[in-house]
């Protein structure tokens, strides 16, 4: 993975000292509170409900084991003893005190991490396939393009005040996990007729309100354009995207207003004068960005190709059908552990359970771990040998359940018991379905579906690409609940279609119940959720929800 | 108004800011003017005006045929989040290549010095008397950028 450089040391090093000195000048009353809100958000410093939350920056989901290691010690330093791993792949601390943001900052930066830009209206982390490196579908490795995307974007001098937060993502394979089409910016690397490498450039994707798939705004880019074109982009944006309106400020608004095409005439014009310009890069410094993301170590070819355990042993076999998939090298495996574990809300990770999976990295997978827009962790390279031995590690850290892209792995976004914007408890709602379908077996025969659950309009739980999304509402005082079904966040995103109006919280887990007895009465076979979906529509959903409700 | 050029808190600044509604003072030319008016006034024997002031919709383009005429450009930062200024400064200085005074206008804080000067901005039009030690402390604190056609002024 990446390795710091001098300068990259001392500016998260100054960036540090920075914060700690804009925090003095705002408990000396000496910065106003509009102004030190706007600086602690691209420091990643919300104020929430009950407290400060900090977001840390996991730049592309990489890993190190010390840099784990690091985030389960501030966990019980600095926290509860926990932290949660969010949806754009970072990981938010829910009570950390205000007078120590800038030591908790201090011991990030020394492990080569920080959480710049991680809020505010600015370039956010960039996200990526969280498999990027390890997988055999790949065109090319993305990260070290997210890692030339990272240093571009951070402190950019243009781009720091934009009309509203900025999301690129990344896929370096044609199988999408990173969901480019609902970014503001979405980059697919591709090949043309020629074998040359480029990118599909998408723009104006994004969940929230007013949720838009996003266009292609250019075919083709040659790789060696990339910083120039993205610099137009943001340039037209920041400087016609409106401000006037927060809810209508974000790029997708801008791109639909004028109509793809215009916007990409707009951008084009702007591209021909400045693609010499600004943001020029070498071809030297990609190809050490490069060098820097090399292959795991050849295995021995005397090691297994099959973990024998999966025969004997029906939990393991389980767990290795749901939780592990194809390493592009055949002697390993590419291991999901998954963050959704009845017992504590989805994407919670303990002091504890973060330390152990960063020593089981060191142990089994070349001290890297990954995180997942699905807020699951991977271990990306383990030995197909080793597997039962982490498996048995990770049952005893409650980080076994055998759900990966199963019902009970839902997305769900912090809600009302954390956030100020939301209008509905979604924590509820995950126990309640937990509670309801606690059969793994039953989840296994279900095949792979997805349940994403955002506590408002926001969508911060993508609940508009979840084969079930439930949004959460406020009426009269009172927390319900809307479903939309056939949502998709893959290669051919599609937002869900609403099922009928909003129910009661009480009434939540009835109506997955029945949604998913319908699915079980018309599937073909081992046909998947989203294929029936297809096939059937919503009209045979609704008629059970709604008939039996009523 | 205390104003701030490179680095150093300046007094005797003489240029004024003429309202599209004033009229035009004579035998002054360190006057900002709109950007419509000066446009307008491009074909007038009684033009003198030497500086424009920019709001954050103008385009910068228009500017480009009397880049060599113009003595001061302001930049108006209707709020310190405000960011088109900084496009604008960034367009000013390295596609049209204006190479006299560029200032920011409006509400500019001390924290925001050192990216305003990346893009091109060097005198800072304060409404309150910055703190010139901190104002320091801050554009010196990062020596090096990602994005090194934005320079570090010095």
């Amino acid at each position: 993975m990446y390795q710091y450089t001098k300068e990259d040391r001392a500016l998260v090093q100054s960036r540090v000292a920075e914060f700690r000195d804009q925090v003095e000048r705002y408990r000396d009353g000496k910065l106003d509170e509009d102004e030190f809100k706007q600086l602690r958000l691209r420091n990643g410093l919300y104020y929430q409900r009950h407290a400060y939350m900090l977001r840390v920056a996991i730049p592309y989901g990489v890993l190190s084991s010390k840099q784990l290691h690091t985030l389960g010690r501030i966990a019980e330093q600095y926290d509860k003893g926990y932290g949660h791993f969010t949806t754009r792949q970072n990981i938010q601390y829910n009570w950390p005190e205000l007078h120590d943001v800038p030591d908790l900052l201090q011991d990030l930066a020394d492990v080569d991490m920080h959480a710049i830009q991680t809020s505010g209206n600015c370039i956010r982390n960039t996200t990526t396939d969280p498999l990027a490196g390890a997988v055999a579908d790949e065109i090319e490795d993305p990260r070290p393009w997210c890692e030339l995307i990272r240093q571009w974007s951070t402190l950019h001098p243009e781009f720091n005040w934009l009309p509203r937060k900025f999301k690129i993502a990344v896929t370096g394979s044609a199988n999408d996990r990173a969901a480019v089409q609902v970014h503001d910016i979405g980059l697919r690397l591709i090949k043309n007729d020629k074998g040359e490498t480029g990118f599909e450039v998408l723009v104006g994707g994004g969940l929230g309100r007013t949720p838009y798939i996003g266009s292609v705004i250019n075919e083709f880019l040659p790789t060696a354009d990339l910083l120039t074109y993205l610099n137009a982009i943001l340039r037209v944006y920041n400087q016609e995207g409106r401000r006037d309106n927060l809810y209508k400020a974000r790029i997708k608004i801008l791109v639909n207003a004028k109509g793809i095409d215009a916007f990409k005439k707009r951008v084009d014009l702007e591209w021909a004068q400045s693609r010499f310009e600004d943001d020029t890069f070498t071809k030297e410094h990609i190809d050490q960005l490069k060098s820097q993301f090399p292959a795991p170590k050849p295995l021995a070819t005397e090691l297994p190709e099959h973990a024998s355990e999966v025969n004997s042993n029906p939990l393991f076999n389980q767990w290795y059908q749901s939780n592990t998939t194809a390493h592009r090298d055949s002697r390993r495996r590419i291991v999901f552990i998954s963050l959704k574990s009845a017992t504590a809300p989805a994407g919670d990770a303990t002091a504890e359970q973060m330390q152990a999976i960063a020593k089981l990295a060191s142990t089994f997978s070349d001290s890297e771990i990954r995180s997942t827009h699905e807020q699951n962790l991977v271990l990306p390279h383990v030995p197909v040998g080793d597997l039962y031995a982490l498996w048995k590690a990770l049952v005893k850290e409650n980080l076994a359940t055998a759900n990966i892209g199963k019902l009970s792995d839902m997305i769900v976004c912090p809600g009302l018991d954390f956030c100020s914007l939301a209008n509905a408890g979604t924590i509820t709602i995950y126990d309640q379905i937990n509670a309801r379908f606690d059969n793994l077996d039953y989840q296994h025969e279900l095949g792979d579906i997805s349940i994403k659950i955002s506590g408002c309009m926001n969508a911060c739980g993508h609940h508009h690409v979840g084969d079930i999304g439930i949004l959460g509402v406020e009426k009269n005082g009172a927390e319900w609940y809307q479903l939309t079904l056939g949502g998709h966040a893959g290669n051919k995103a599609a937002l869900g279609k609403r099922l009928g109006k909003a129910i009661p919280q009480s009434d939540v887990a009835d109506a997955i119940e029945h949604i998913l007895q319908t699915f079980i009465d018309q599937r073909h076979e081992q046909e998947s959720f989203a294929s029936t979906f297809e096939r059937i529509g919503l009209e045979p959903f609704k008629e059970n929800v709604y008939a039996t409700a009523a | 108004m205390p104003l701030l050029r490179n680095g150093e808190l300046v007094c005797n600044d003489n240029w004024i800011l003429i309202e599209d509604e004033s009229d035009l003072p004579k035998n002054h030319s360190t006057m900002l003017i709109s950007l419509t008016r000066y446009l307008a006034l491009q074909h007038s024997e009684t033009n003198s005006a030497v500086g424009v002031l920019l709001t954050p919709t103008d385009d910068v383009h228009l500017l480009s045929p009397h880049k060599r005429k113009l003595k001061l450009i302001g930049i108006e930062f209707p709020s310190f989040t405000e960011g088109r200024g900084y496009t604008q400064a960034r367009l000013l200085r390295k596609r049209i290549g204006y190479q006299g005074e560029l200032r920011a206008f409006g509400d500019i804080r001390e924290d925001q010095v050192s990216f305003m000067q990346r893009n091109g901005i060097d005198s800072f039009h304060f409404a309150d008397q910055p703190d010139k030690a901190l104002v320091q402390q801050l554009v010196s604190r990062f020596k090096t950028g990602y994005q090194p056609s934005y320079q570090y002024p010095g």
